[in-house]
Formats: C-alpha cells, structure tokens, sequence
C-alpha cells in the first residue's frame, strides 16, 4: 500500500501532489420509542489526489486503490485545464518534511467490542428514558463509533499514517402532552474508546426530565438580556461567534475582510482569550496531523481581548504572509481539506457562578446547545433550555431560547469569565462548505455577556 | 448482480442499493479559479432478513468486500423486520436524464463561473464572489430478492453563487442557487439576477420594525415554517406519536388558501426519480388541501407500523443527501405549494409597512417537532411598499402550525424552486414576533 502510494507520487507530472487513503470503519445503533432503526457495522475505503499546476488544483477520487495511477493523471489533467484560466496562482507556504506514525491509544477498543453489547447498552438508556414518565412518548438514542485509518503523502515527501478515533453517544427524549411536544437531549463525544459510554444513566435520565419538565416551561420572552451561558452553550457561542471568521479561507483573497481582521485588533475585555488547538487527550476535534500533512500548532485566536492569531491552510498561509497552523481538515476521502476548526476554547479566569449571578436583577441563564450559525457579523446559537435570572437568583425554566449577537459588539460585552471550564465533544458535529458533520469540541467555563439579543414573543 | 445472489442464499431476503456517481465540480474562491474536481465513487448498501430479522451494512467500491459478511452480523443481532422487501408494480419511468447535462464539458463549467463573476463585479466592483457548479449522473439500482432490479441514470446541474460585500465593520452575505436535472431549465441570468437584487435591496442599512409584525417570507426563507412540517407528515413521525398531525387526517388545520403536495412525479424536478431508494415507485401525493390534511408520507417502515401502504418515499440520507451510507427512511420528495397570484410587487404593496425575510440563520436549530421557530433574519424593510434598506442583528420568532392556520394574509403568484426540492411562491404572514438589539 505504502509503496503504491509513494510510486504513484513519484511518477507525477504536478508542480506539486498529494494523495490520501482512507480505511474507515464505523458502527452505529439507533433506537426511535421501540424501533430499533439502526444496526450496523460497516468498512470502506476511499481516497483523494490533488494535484497542483500553474496554481490552480485539480482534485479526483478513488475507490479502489489499483486506480490511484490513473487518478494522479486524471488530477493532473483538472488542474492543468484550470491553470490556463487561474487569475492570481494558488501557492502552498513552506512546512517541515514529516514522516510520522501516529497510532491511537485506547482503553477499550470500539472495535473489539461485540455489535450485541452496543445494542444492549443503547437499548438499556432507550428503556430508561422511555420509563421515565408517561409523557415520554419517544426517544432518540443514537450510538455511533468510528476509526479512521488515514495514510497521507505528498511529492515534497512528507509521509504521515494517523489513526483517528472517534465516539459519541445521543440522548434524547420528547414528551407530549396535548397538542404540545417538547425534546431534550444529553449528547458525549471523545477520541476515546468504548469506556466513554458506559455509565451514562444520569445523563439518560437528565434528558427525560427535562423534556417533561420542559412541558410546563414557558416560551421566553423575546428581547435584550444580561446571559450567563453554561460551559457548553459558550463554548457553541465562541465557535459560531469568533471561530468561524478566523479561519483565514474567509478572508485571505478579500482585502475587506482582511482589513476588518487585522491582527491586533480588539475585539473582547482582558478577561478573553480564545485558543484553537489541535491535540488535547482524548479530545474529538483532535488533528494530530492536518489533511495536508501540517503538524498541529495551537492557536490563540484571542489573547486578553486581542486577536492574535487565524486558523490557516498552506496556501492562506502562504497568501497572508503567516505559518500554516495545521487547520486544513477534510470530514472525509470525498472531500479536498478546507480550512476548519479543531478544539475551540475560551480559557478559564476567575469567576465564581455566584459572583457572576448575584447583581443581574433579571436576565437568562441559557444551558445546552441545540447548534447554531454564523453568517460572518452575525451569528446564532439555540439553547436546549434556560432560567430566567430574577434578583440575582436562577428562576423558572423558559423554552425555545435562540441567541443572536454581532461579532464586532458581542465580545466586548462579555464582562466575567468564570474558573469552572469544560471541553465539551457532543454527538454532532461543525458544517461549513458541503462538509458536515466534522468532530470538533467547543469549551468555556461559565461566561457573563451583557445585550443579548434573544427571539421571541 | 452477483452479490444479491449470494445474499439470497445466506438469507430469506435481501435488498441491494448500488450507487455510482460520476461528475465534475469547479469551484471559484474570490473571484478565482481555485479547483476543478471530478468524481467517480461507488457505493453499496445491503439490507438482510435472516430469520426474521432485519440487518444493514453498507461499502465503498465495486467489489464490495465484506459487504454480505457485515450485514449478517447485523441481521443476527437485529430486530424483527416489521416489512418485507416488496415486489412491487412497475410504473412510466420519468423524465430524470438529460443527454445535454451528461455531456457537458468541463470547460463550460469554467466558462459559466467566470460569466457570473463578471456580471457581479460589473456592477459591485467591491463584492467577493464565490461561485460553485458541478455537474454529473448519478446510476442507481434497487433490487431485491422478490422484484426486478430497477436501474436509473438521473443527471444533475447545479450552480450556487455567494457575494459577500464587507464596508468596514458591515458585512453582506448573499446567497442563490439552482439545482436542476436538465440543461434547459437551468438559469443563469435568473441566478444572477437573484444575487443583484439582494445586493441592490441590502446596500444601505435600515431600522427593523419591531414588535408584531407583517414578515413576507421569500421562497428561500419559507423552510422556516416548512420544516416542522416535512417532521409533522412524516409516517414515523405519526406512528411515533411526536407529530402534531397525528389523528388529523380530513381536519382542516391549516388556512384554507394552503395547499402542499409532495410531488415525485414532476417530469425532470430537481429530485424526480422513478422510483425511492426501495426501489417502490414515486407519486404525487397531496399532503394538505385547502388547509385540511390529506395523508403522510411513508417509506417501507413507516407504512408497515402505521398499517398502510408505502408512498414511495424511502430514501437514503435524509433531507440533505448523503446516500448509501444510511438505510431509507420517510422523507419527501419535491414539496410543492400551490401559488396564489400576483407578483411581488402585489404583495408589498398589499404589506405596506413589515419585514422582507430573504433567508435566515440556525433553520431546525430548536424544537422543530412543535413548529416553534426563531431565527435571525437575513432580509429587508419594507415602507410604504418599498422596499427601503437590509436589517441587522434582527430575530423573527413564531410557530408554524399557528401562521399557517391563522397567521396566513397571502400566497405570491410566482413560485420558485429553492433547496433544490421546495418550490413555493412567497408567503406573507402577520403577527410575527420582531426584535433586535
């Protein structure tokens, strides 16, 4: 396989060539009420050339390895057809020559464990959660492992091997009473082993609870607020807020935005610093390596309020001047590597929840994260419940809490950072350009942000 | 097909979804050629019954090694198949091939995007402009142990553009896109024009109307209250009791102007195949008519719980695509809304003063099932019918269910596809929630 790949590489006629190999093998078991909708344990293999001519890529796919001769022509071909009407040539920076194995070391792997007991243990938290109450009318609890083995090389003779594990575990419970229905859901994720699901009856139950408990929770009120989020809503707001518009794909061919991005800029209080980084234990938006061979660095994307660093591929890299940072990542062998997130943080400071509580006299207490979107200046995140804060305390529950903030505003309105951080990888994923879901994870401790926006009647 | 055969051995039944997509995508960044790509990817999927049980595993590639091997484990720890595979009725193949599409050269593809680049800078010299197209065929076969193989070869064209427009801390982003099956109902000039007009109707800033307002919802912003709906019609939906519409059949719920059929059957649609990925045939199936419900949508499982027959909308992915890798469920197919009348100028000015939502961030982001939505707005403010600057920092909130039954002031004439499967005309509705910042 090995020499396949570097021969192939070899006999290329690109200014530059990169192939990637793919082994994936996955199982997934699923439960709605009492259906079991999935079952499975499947393997593929797959792969991607890129070939680079006159500065413009020319990209083809495989599914079969005996095609890889071909493909390398058939990339080259693309790319030669695109250099002839390339206006300003993509170039690739400079990165050290890599030639490394990194293999995963699990406690328990996914793969050794029998598909029977998968089911047994998802069905064991789809019988808690169905038990729970009468108005628990359905479920969705959804099982997921994959490993991937991904082999990358390219013609400046860098040559990594990476095996990429990843585990997530959803569930979810809706409960009904009349016409009204509610849902609510605990998700865990980690490049971990089978260990990571064991164990997880509270989080069954705590999803139960609250879809009854939501039934009697009313709509919020829509209007501006003073918002404490809870580690894993701020760590979806840091990274549909501020993530997203520092991955340099955006903005490193629009002077605009490039000027509206410029390093040195402050964007948050001292209290802020944001990271990006590419390998924590465990964590599942973990690149060892990028999609293009690039070691990990760690990223301050702000640091005390400032931002201080993008998220980058070579060839933005090589346009803006700065180091490649190893964010180039593909969700899979059908897709070129695209500029991406890893683990997205906002780092600890000092605050207790009691010192952040004690002066809102009335505002929300925003909790979970249902997902969110951002469209550049503006962004949303939706919580999957939330408090009023009345006085200083935590109040009634409140439901259908979708969040909207302006990024040049949104950060310097974030007055207390707490100290109770938490890296959260749930069961989903990040989208952007056709590419979804990618395993990343978001973290924060508690954070205060003051004029948030909140829909509603 | 040689793996059913063998399957047939080792199992009662068997089920075999074969899927080779071949094409060419060509994608500009900033303006620019960044990437031509093309494709040639197969996929398996196979379905098992072993005494009585149901199993699934699915592959890459055209050997399909271990394909039968994994689905047997997963049969024999799987549940009882609450469906057979059917030897179902044959029906007209549609229209869903088109010799133009299929060959067409990569270079028109360039040509294309560089046109679009051009007729936007021509005019908003300041934007970046981002275009994608691709092209291609997608072969499918559905076989099963009862039934012939069923084998299609369905083409594809699509073109999205985004512009976005950064004036110092004020950044537009606009989007448009088209997906179609045959080169003549493909539109360029209609994209592009599409782009300018956000473009044009967004330059300056506006106040947003706050409080309860009249929001017109432009065809891409309709999935807001579309969306619960594609959840509330869905068989399983029914059958697991988390569909308000459940129990509702011949009730009038929604306004009696509100008409949605999910049609499969529409010659060279977007999404049209002849048959679903269980290889049953497609049909036009009314969902509401004037505003009572008429029926649920059903793949394979959904039909056989429920104990009623298949609609033929079993298909793999979900709403999104994504294929082999997932067995069918009950999803639609072309959502289509029968249009009122008068243009787009009729509806501002029958508005007079409100909210224009072009699109919106975080769809389905909430709970969906209830209908409730809340979303920021991506849109304009309209006075005196006119349509007068682009909001900011703007979220509109409501329930679906409740806008169609008794929030619904009119249907727009024109309709459009959107999403490549929803084709709807706009929708103006009053008493949505607006707030901002």
């Amino acid at each position: 396989m090995e020499n396949r790949v570097r021969e192939a590489i070899a006999r290329a006629r690109a200014d530059f060539v990169e192939v990637r190999w793919d082994e994936v093998a996955w199982s997934r078991v699923a439960f709605q009420r009492d259906q079991l909708m999935a079952l499975e344990q499947s393997k593929e293999v797959g792969g991607l050339v890129r070939a680079l001519v006159g500065g413009a890529w020319g990209v083809a796919l495989l599914t079969d390895m005996a095609e890889l001769p071909t493909q390398v022509e058939e990339a080259t071909r693309l790319a030669r057809m695109a250099a002839q009407h390339v206006i300003e040539p993509t170039q690739l920076a400079d990165v050290p020559v890599e030639e490394e194995r990194h293999l995963s070391e699990l406690k328990e792997d996914c793969r050794s464990v029998p598909l029977s007991r998968k089911r047994a243990q998802a069905e064991e938290y789809n019988k808690l959660i169905m038990g729970y109450s009468p108005e628990i009318v359905s479920t969705a609890v959804r099982y997921t492992d994959t490993f991937r083995k991904s082999l990358y090389a390219n013609s400046e003779g860098t040559f990594v091997y990476q095996e990429l594990p990843d585990v997530t575990l959803l569930l979810a419970a809706v409960a009904r009473r009349n016409g009204d229905i509610q849902q609510a859901f605990e998700t865990i994720g980690a490049a971990a082993g089978y260990e990571l699901v064991r164990g997880q009856e509270e989080k069954a139950e705590a999803a139960a609870k609250r879809a009854v408990d939501l039934l009697s929770a009313e709509p919020v009120k829509g209007g501006t607020y003073t918002v404490i989020l809870d580690q894993q809503l701020a760590g979806v707001f840091i990274h549909e807020a501020f993530g997203h518009i520092c991955e340099a794909d955006f903005l490193f061919r629009n002077p605009h935005m490039r000027e509206v991005m410029k390093l040195g800029r402050r964007f948050g209080a001292d209290v802020l610093n944001v990271v990006d980084d590419g390998y924590i234990p465990g964590a599942r938006g973990n690149a060892p390596f990028d999609d293009e061979g690039v070691r990990r660095q760690k990223v301050y994307l702000i640091r005390e309020g400032v931002l201080s660093g993008l998220m980058h591929s070579r060839a933005t890299a090589h346009k803006m001047g700065m180091d490649p940072t190893g964010n180039a990542r593909a969700i899979s062998w059908e897709h070129e590597p695209i500029v991406r997130m890893r683990n997205t943080f906002i780092e600890p400071g000092e605050a207790t929840f009691e010192e952040m509580i004690k002066d809102v006299d009335h505002g929300i207490y925003a909790k979970a994260a249902f997902g969110g979107q951002t469209m550049f200046e503006q962004f949303t995140f939706s919580a999957g419940y939330a408090h009023e804060i009345r006085h200083g305390e935590v109040g009634p529950m409140v439901r259908d809490v979708v969040l909207t903030g302006n990024v040049f505003h949104i950060l310097q309105n974030i007055d207390m950072v707490g100290r109770d951080f938490e890296l959260i990888g749930g069961s989903g994923g990040c989208g952007k350009g056709g590419q979804s879901p990618l395993p990343v994870t978001d973290g924060a401790p508690h954070v205060r942000v003051h004029e948030v926006t909140i829909g509603g009647r | 097909m040689d793996l059913l055969k063998r399957a047939g051995e080792k199992a009662e039944a068997a089920e075999l979804y074969v899927e080779h997509r071949d094409g060419t995508t060509v994608t500009f960044d900033g303006g620019d050629l960044e990437t031509v790509k093309s494709e040639s990817v197969v996929g398996q999927a196979l379905r098992l019954i072993v005494d009585g049980k149901l199993g699934f595993a699915a592959t890459t590639g055209r050997k399909a090694d271990g394909l039968l091997e994994a689905a047997l484990v997963s049969a024999q720890h799987g549940d009882p198949a609450p469906f057979a595979f059917p030897n179902s009725g044959e029906q007209a193949s549609l229209g869903v091939y088109d010799c133009e599409v299929a060959e067409l050269a990569d270079d028109t593809l360039i040509t294309w995007g560089e046109e679009a680049v051009k007729a936007i800078l021509g005019e908003f010299p300041d934007v970046q402009v981002n275009v994608h197209l691709g092209r291609g065929k997608i072969t499918v076969s559905v076989g099963n142990t009862s039934s012939a193989q069923r084998k299609e070869e369905r083409t594809y064209l699509m073109m999205g553009v985004d512009a976005e427009w950064v004036r110092h801390d004020d950044i537009y982003s606009v989007h448009s896109s088209q997906t179609v099956r045959a080169a003549k109902e493909f539109d360029r000039e209609a994209l592009v024009a599409d782009v300018l007009r956000q473009l044009r109707w967004g330059k300056d800033v506006a106040p947003t109307p706050t409080g309860e307002q009249r929001v017109l919802f432009l065809p891409a912003a309709t999935p807001v209250v579309l969306l619960p709906l594609i959840v509330g019609f869905s068989g399983m939906s029914v059958f697991l009791g988390t569909s308000p519409l459940k129990d509702k059949v011949g009730e009038e719920v929604f306004d009696k102007r509100f008409s949605l059929v999910d049609d499969g059957r529409i010659h060279l649609g977007p999404r049209s195949s002849s048959f679903d990925d269980e290889g049953i045939p497609t049909a036009r199936l009314p969902l509401v008519e004037n505003g009572v419900v008429r029926g649920y949508f059903h793949d394979l499982r959904a039909a056989a719980l429920t104990g009623t027959e298949p609609t033929g909308n079993g298909f793999k992915g979900g709403l999104l695509g994504g294929g082999f890798r997932t067995p069918p469920s009950a999803s639609p197919r072309h959502l289509v809304v029968s249009p009122g009348d008068g243009g787009l100028d009729d509806l501002l000015r029958e508005m007079g003063s409100g909210l224009i939502a072009q699109n919106v961030l975080g769809l389905g982001q909430g709970n969906i099932a209830s209908g409730a939505f809340s979303n920021n707005v991506i849109g304009y403010t309209v006075r005196e019918g006119k349509v007068v600057g682009r909001v900011k920092n703007t979220m509109i909130a409501g329930n679906a269910y409740d806008l169609l039954k008794k929030g619904l002031q009119d249907l727009g004439g024109e309709s459009e596809w959107v999403f490549g499967m929803v084709h709807t005309p706009p929708l103006l509705f009053g008493d949505v929630s607006v707030v901002t910042r």
